[in-house]
Parts: structure tokens; sequence; C-alpha cells
């Protein structure tokens, strides 16, 4: 019998060794994943009992404190505060009971303190009877051009609008605003009830304000695509350099019978300019036909190369702009709409910016990033990020026509936005761009879409380098509308680092 | 060795190991006592009030039962009453724990099927199981004059057994399972103890027949099947088991019972194959029934699906609320009175191995689960060192089946097999398996003496021969 028993005794151990592995994969592997689970009441319970971190924008070199955890006083309960509630909403996004967005979303497990690289600091809290806390997280946002680019979408005077400003050699964010915006204070309350009568009249308001219309929405960018446009012709040598001449008709006939106007009918120079002058004069003709020789495809692959037709994440999730593959989209006729940044052509503010970005970084496109460096309770720091490149989007060559091209654009009396953002309008400051003026809506019906995409070049000796992207919808034309909210940011900036 | 060698050594006095048992006991009863003080300290930053009442009547009984031990069994193994007291208090420090969250100022949620009496009742029920405990190191001197009683005892566990399915639904029922007897205030889950008195039938009836039930068959892919009119004692488990389980839906009790029967049968027999034919039996006749009775089919979703569609909120909220606070406590846990294991329902009873998790980490239920393993080791180390085949066959049973009542309730609430309702032995709310539990402990303390006590010295050494003068 014994031989049984001690079979027995073996089968005991293998029961309490599968017991002791079982618990050891829920309490210290799958630890992360439980916690995540909705409606985890533990965590729910837990995440106001501590603090958790702040968010600053250090994109002027000082720490500004955006979103911040304070004490309510007589309990042991923590509320968020916004400081700047409205100015950085499209930022920061919302923390409430139910749930996050924006920066508070995609840093959530740092902020409140259950990212596995916190588990260190926990554990010491933990033994020497500390508080939990959660990290802090470090915007490249700067408090100056953000506050700039809040007021200008705020004195344009209620139209739905957004503007990104990059830093175009690191890919940093520097503003992210979108307009009309929230207050994420109001939602921070712990009254289940009362957070969803609030949540319910935000998502309900006209002019959906919850929208971040700087990365989650696309407008057709209009005559700033032809930056690609014209890039590609570049690239592919159709076009040999700023003064070779292309044909630019008054009326365009296109294979399909339509007819391609320039903007009001007018003429474009002598009907066949110098690309350089097609360009800052925004002739349509010229860029449809252009378009057409190129082909839909090889437009498609330069967007590409800007950053279009991809997701991105920043980290705060960024909608693709795109040149979709619809049917039929090879088809000439639509081509030369394509060219022109119509037909189905769609961009966010932020690929307006990534248009310029990638120019005045002589070609090579940086990846956007918002979130600098995260640093401990201890001030440790636990990740920083390094600018990257996303793709290399024409040669420096390329690069170089492109410059020369978009600074006629603003500094040429005949350009689109000479009188929006030349250097007597800027107070000085070197801006090159391009404008864009986008029909929407079906049968073009709604009211055009301004745009303009614009950075101040390193050559300028500005004291810092910037590519900003606008949009705003329904504005009317892209050098009225558009140009002087970038122009207004880019003051700030430069004035901040001046 | 030549006889005169061997006779110049000092013969080695067996020692009962008395003194070693005590103090462990000792440590034990201050691992209880600092738990108790740190549930205070958690809770609402204060010593409780009532500590040297509770940790003295605790401290007492356990002397009690130690003091028990030194008079009727002294041979018997050191580390068992040390390990089931050290449990016993952690029990009832947990429940203190849960009693107070809510109440007289401290955190947390109450849990509402705890009263403010539910410490002092586990207290009265440790007495009780020590007095249990007591009573059968008086009673019985030998495990195996137990055999004696095998029918009786075989009676009245199945008479026990059966009570709850033949009562009404109004006196049998508490939480969806028909387990109990319940008259006014009191209650008594006697399958508890069925389970005790099916044990000693078992050994009783297994070990007279053994002999016919190891007769082989056929082989058959390398295994010796028994013959076929063998199988009849199998198979009258198995239906036993199987309509416990459909009569008072509760696949836990019925996997004991049925584990217990097979691996008592194969330390008799010696056969592998009735353990592997008891195995497939049970699992077809789970999977069949989880098919046909709802309750049962729903033990195995959840188990499968905790976390799919409604189920976190629904009929697996119980086990994602387990879990979650498992999670919580992570390696190191929140500390006592820290957490909120409250969340979870009828945390107190099945549950109570996750509050415990949650609240010591995964260190603490490590701790726990390894202090159950060291008792089921030396009860499983009594029967192998006992002579007669009777207390093995016992022994080895009532270790085995206390192993597989924590795997059946640690695993079902940690997410390893469906969810059964048993109670964990020791830590659980409720008297029945707290006392049956000190009972079974008490049976393995008795025959772990009868296997270390000395053999009884020769009256005179055989070497020597006895000069008988003439007269």
């Amino acid at each position: 019998m014994n031989r049984a028993l001690l079979r027995l005794s073996l089968a005991c151990l293998a029961m309490f060794a599968l017991l002791l592995i079982n618990i050891n994969y829920v309490q210290a592997f799958e630890t992360t994943k439980l916690a995540g689970e909705p409606g985890n009441v533990r965590i729910f319970d837990q995440q106001f009992k501590y603090q958790r971190g702040a968010i600053l924008a250090n994109g002027d070199g000082t720490d500004v404190k955006i979103a911040d955890s304070q004490l309510i006083k007589g309990t042991d309960t923590y509320r968020r505060v916004y400081p700047f509630p409205k100015v950085y909403a499209p930022v920061t996004g919302y923390d409430t009971i139910y749930g996050q967005s924006g920066i508070e979303e995609t840093e959530n497990s740092l902020l409140n303190g259950t990212d596995p690289r916190l588990a260190v600091h926990n554990f010491t809290a933990l033994l020497t009877g500390k508080q939990k806390q959660g990290a802090t997280v470090e915007l490249t946002i700067s408090p100056a051009a953000q506050l700039a680019a809040y007021q200008a979408l705020l004195a344009d005077g209620g139209h739905p609008a957004a503007v990104v400003a990059l830093d175009p050699t690191s890919g940093r964010v520097l503003a992210l605003a979108s307009y009309p915006t929230f207050n994420p204070n109001v939602l921070t309350t712990f009254n289940g009830t009362k957070f969803n009568q609030i949540d319910k009249a935000l998502i309900n308001a006209p002019g959906q304000p919850l929208l971040n219309r700087a990365i989650s929405e696309t407008y057709p960018p209009g005559s700033s695509f032809k930056v690609v446009t014209s890039s590609a012709a570049f690239s592919t040598h159709k076009v040999a350099n700023t003064s070779s001449l292309v044909p630019a008709p008054t009326v365009l006939t296109l294979p399909n019978g339509h007819h391609l106007i320039n903007d009001g009918g007018e003429v474009c120079g002598n009907g066949n300019p110098q690309i350089i002058q097609a360009f800052y004069m925004s002739c349509n003709t010229a860029f449809g036909k252009l378009g057409m020789s190129l082909t839909a495809p090889v437009l498609r692959d330069y967007s590409s190369k800007f950053g279009m037709n991809a997701p991105m994440r920043i980290p705060l999730p960024v909608v693709p702009s795109v040149v979709p593959e619809v049917q039929g989209w090879t088809d000439p006729s639509l081509t030369a709409f394509t060219a022109i940044g119509q037909f189905n052509d769609a961009v966010t503010p932020m690929q307006e910016a990534m248009f310029s970005a990638a120019i005045a970084n002589n070609g090579t496109l940086m990846k956007p990033y918002m979130v600098q460096q995260v640093k401990g309770p201890g001030l440790s720091v636990i990740e920083s990020q390094t600018p990257s490149v996303l793709s290399q989007a024409v040669s420096p060559t390329v690069a170089g026509y492109m410059k020369s091209m978009m600074q006629q654009v603003t500094n040429n009396p005949g350009g689109t936005a000479f009188a929006t953002a030349s250097p007597q309008a800027t107070g000085g400051i070197v801006i090159y761009g391009k404008t864009g003026t986008a029909q929407n809506g079906i049968d073009n019906g709604n009211l055009n879409d301004a745009v303009f995409t614009c950075f101040v070049p390193v050559e300028a000796n500005a004291p810092r380098p910037i590519a900003v992207g606008v949009i705003v919808q329904g504005g009317g034309f892209g050098a009225d509308a558009a140009a002087p909210i970038a122009v207004a940011l880019i003051k700030a900036y430069e004035q901040a680092h001046g | 060795m030549t006889a005169a060698a061997h006779a110049d050594q000092p013969v080695p006095m067996p020692r009962g190991r008395r003194r070693t048992e005590l103090l462990l006991l000792i440590f034990a009863l201050a691992v209880v006592l600092f738990a108790y003080v740190a549930v205070g300290l958690g809770l609402n930053g204060k010593v409780p009030p009532g500590i040297p009442g509770y940790i003295l009547v605790f401290a007492l009984l356990m002397l009690a039962a130690h003091v028990a031990i030194r008079r009727f069994a002294p041979f018997a193994d050191p580390l068992m009453l040390p390990l089931a007291a050290l449990l016993n208090g952690l029990g009832i420090v947990m429940i203190y724990r849960l009693q107070e969250s809510g109440r007289d100022g401290n955190p947390g949620n109450q849990v509402t099927l705890i009263t403010t009496s539910a410490t002092k009742l586990q207290l009265l029920y440790s007495g009780i199981g020590v007095l249990g405990l007591v009573l059968v190191l008086v009673l019985i001197s030998e495990t195996r004059v137990l055999a004696r009683y095998t029918y009786t005892l075989g009676a009245i566990g199945l008479f026990l057994l059966a009570i709850p399915a033949l009562l009404p639904s109004s006196h049998s029922v508490v939480n969806g399972a028909k387990v109990w007897i319940k008259f006014g205030g009191f209650s008594i889950q006697p399958g508890e103890f069925a389970r005790l008195a099916i044990a000693v039938f078992l050994a009783g009836y297994l070990v007279a027949k053994r002999d016919v039930l190891a007769l082989a068959g056929r082989r058959f892919l390398g295994i010796d099947l028994p013959r076929a009119r063998d199988l009849g004692p199998v198979l009258i488990a198995w239906v036993a088991s199987m309509l416990i389980l459909i009569f008072e839906t509760d696949i836990g009790q019925s996997a004991l019972f049925f584990g217990m029967f097979i691996v008592m049968l194969y330390i008799a027999t010696q056969r592998t194959s009735w353990l592997l034919i008891g195995f497939g039996l049970f699992v077809a006749g789970t999977l069949v029934i989880a098919k046909l009775v709802q309750h049962v089919g729903e033990r195995f979703t959840v188990w499968l699906h905790p976390f799919a569609g409604s189920n976190p909120t629904g009929i697996a909220y119980q086990n994602v609320q387990g879990l979650e606070g498992m999670a919580f406590g992570g390696l190191f846990g929140t500390g006592l009175g820290h957490g909120q294991p409250f969340f979870t329902p009828l945390v107190q009873s099945d549950f109570i191995f996750t509050a415990f998790g949650e609240e010591l980490g995964l260190t603490g239920a490590m701790a726990l689960l390894l202090i159950f393993g060291l008792l089921v080791q030396r009860g499983l180390r009594a029967a192998i060192a006992v002579k007669d085949p009777f207390s093995k066959v016992l022994a080895g049973g009532l270790s085995f089946v206390l192993a597989l009542q924590v795997f059946v309730i640690v695993g079902g609430v940690s997410g390893l097999i469906p969810l059964t309702g048993v109670t964990t032995p020791f830590l659980s709310q409720g008297g029945s398996s707290l006392v049956a539990s000190w009972i079974l402990i008490a049976l393995l303390i008795r025959t772990s003496n009868s296997a270390r006590k000395p053999a009884p010295q020769p009256i005179q050494d055989e070497g020597m021969t006895q000069v008988v003068r003439a007269a």
C-alpha cells in the first residue's frame, strides 16, 4: 500500500503545484490585464484616492502645469483640475470617473501609477508607508503657441477650426488647438448622474465641442495639396526646376468634357508661365494638367511620402489623411481634381502642418510626437522621446525648389498670401507657405474651407523654426481666414523664444 | 554486529516531540496575534479593542488541544496542531476584518451577511472543533478500532448525506445549494460530517474486500482492467455522487466524495486502472450533467469566459470580483484592512482565499497553500508509517480529501477549474466545516500517534537465557 500512498503524495504535490502556478499567474503576470478590465470596481474605487500625475507643457523651456490633482479639503479624495481648461482641452482631454480621453487616456497607466515601470517605486512607497503617486507627463507643447492658437481661433468668430504647429527639425508638436472646445473641469465631478447629464449635453452640443478637429477630422486640402503635386513633378523630373514653363490655360477641357478653371476664372500669367508663378498664383489649370501627366497612383505615392494614407499616434490617435483609392480614381479627368486637392482628397490640420514641416526640414519628415518625457514620482525619467524620421518626403534639392516657390506665395506681391503673411504683415517674421480654398459639400454647396500650410525657414534667422497647418471650416479664402491664425501663433512662439 | 555490541549501544528513547509542538504552536499564536493587530491598524490605525479577549480564548483553546495531545497521543506528529491552529486563527482574523469593514468608522462596505457576532461565533465553533478533537483522542485509542463500526458509520454517513435532499427547500437551501439542515437560526451542513463517516466506512469495506477488488480482468492499452463484476461498488459510488450533484446541485461535494472513494480504492488495491476509470467516469458524468442541468452548465461558461459580454456583471460577477481582488493584491497585497475584499459576494465563506490573496498578496496566498500542503503531507506520512491497513487507507483518504478540498475551492476561485461551492478548510466562516476539519485532523493525529509510538519493549533481553536453578 505504501507505493500507492507515495504516488498519492506526489499527486497531492502536483495539485498544490498547479494551485501555486495558477495564483502566480493571476497575481503576478495578469495583474495589469485584470486591472484594466472595464468595470474593475477596485481600480475605480482607488483611482481618486491618490495623486494622479500632473501633465506639463514644456515647449517654452519652463514647466507649465496644465493638469493637476488636488486634495479636496477634509477628504482623502483627489480631484483633477485643469488650470487652463479650454486652451488645452484638445491636448489633455479629460479624466472622469468613467474614463479618459486625450493624453489622460493614452498615458493613463503612467499617470495613475499602474504602469509596470512604476512597480518598483510603488513597492518602495508601500514599504516606507508613503502614498502611491502617478508619474508626471511632460509635453512638447509650447504654452505661448498654444495660447495664441486658442485665442486666434476664438477671435476668428465662430467657424469650426483647428491649428497644429510642429517643430520641423524634431517633430515636436508645439500647439494643437481645436474650436469649438470644452471645459474638462466640468467633467471631473464624482456624481455619476450629474456626469451623465453634462456628458450628454456636450455630446449633443452644436459644433461638437468634444471633437478634436486637429487630428480626428479631415477636410479637403484644396490648393495646399499643390505642394504634393509640385514635389511629385520635380521628383519625377516632369518639371526640371522652378523656372520651367508649364501650360496654364484659362480653361482646361478635361477628357470627360468637363472644364477646369482657375479661381474666379482668372488668367494665369501668359498662359504658359514658369511653375513658380503658377504656384504663387495658385493656378488650377496648370496643376490639374500636371497631375494628369503624373497620374493618380504617383500623386498618391508622394502623398504617402508626406505621411498620408496611414494612421499615426502622437500618441493621440491621428486619423489618416487620404488620397483614397475609390472606384475610378485613376480616371485622368478626376486626377486633375485630385492634383489640386479636391475630388476625394481629405487631410487633417495635422497633415497640413506636416506638408510644411517636411519641406522646412529639407525634405525629411520627422515623426510628430507630444510626450517629451515621463518622470516617476521620484523625478527619475521613466520614458524619454528622441526625434525619429517618419519618411524622406523629397530630396533636399526638391525641398529647395519647394521653399523658393512657397516663399513667393507670401513674398511676391502677386502671391495669394502676400496681404496676410508677408514680412510687412507679420512684423518682419519671414514665413513661407501655401494657401488653399477648398470647395466642399455636395455639388460644392458648402462654404469654402480656408486652408493654410506654412513654416518659418531655418534660413530666415528667426529664433526657432516652426511649421503650421490651419483649417477653418467654411472660412472662405485660405489667405484671409486661415493665414492670420498661423501668423498669430508664429508671432507668439517666436516672441517667447526671442 | 554481535549481540554484545548491540547491547552496549544506548537504546534511543523515542521522543514525543511535544515540546516542539508547543514552540510551534506559540509561534502560530504569535502570527495570529500580529495579524489581528494588523487588521485594526489597517482599518483605522488603532489596535482592536477586543484583542485580549479574542486572542486569550483562542490561545487557551489551542493550548487545551495541545494538553490533550500530550495526554492522549504523546507520540503524535508535532506539526499538525500548530498548522491547523495557524489556519484556524488566520480564518478568524479575516472574518473579524470582514465583519468590521464599514462599521464604527472603519472604511469600506459592509458585507451584509456578516453580523457583528461572526467572530465570536467562529471562536465558539473553534471551541467545538477542539472539543471534537479531544473527544476523538479520548474515545478512540487506536484508529483501527473504528473498523468495528464500518457499517454503522456507513449508514450514518448516507443518512446525513440524504437529509438535505429529503427536506423541503425551505429547510435545506442556502445560497442555491441544497446541502443544509436549517431550523430557526441554526443550520448545519451534514455533508461535512457525512464525508468523515463515509471515509471510515470505505476504509473498513475496502480493506475487507481488497483482495477481490485487486483481481485483474483483461489487459487493455497497458492497464489491467478490473473484472466487470467488481465494478459494482465503483458504479454505485458514481451514481450516488451524480445523484448528489443533481438533487443537491453541489458539484464540489460530489467531487470530494467521488475523489475520496476512488483514491481509497486505489490505496487499498494499488490498481491504477481504478483511478483512470474513476476519473473518466467523473469527467464524463459531469460533462453530461453540465449539458442537462443549467446551474452546472453555467459554471463552465463562467470558468471559460468570465470576462465575455455581460458575464462580469452577470453570472461571473463573483468570480470576476475574486480574480480582480487577487490581482489588485499583486505580489505583496494591500495589507490587512487596506483592501476591498467586501466587493466579492460570499467572501467570508467560499471566496475567503481571494480575500487573503488581496490583502496578503501572492506571498501570503502562497504561504497559506504551503501550510495546507504541509498538513496534507504530514497526514500522508502518518498513513505510510502506520502499520495496519485500515488506518493506512483511512489516513490516506482523509489526507487526500483535505488536499482535494483545497484544490477544488482555491482552484475554483482562482480560475484554474470551474468554481464549485465547497468551504476552505479551517478558513471559511461556518461551524460545520470547521468542526469537521478539526475531527479530520484529530483522526490524522491519532493515526500519527499509532505510527510513531515505539513498539512495546520486550520484558527481557532475548539474548540471555534464563537460568533455572534446579533445587
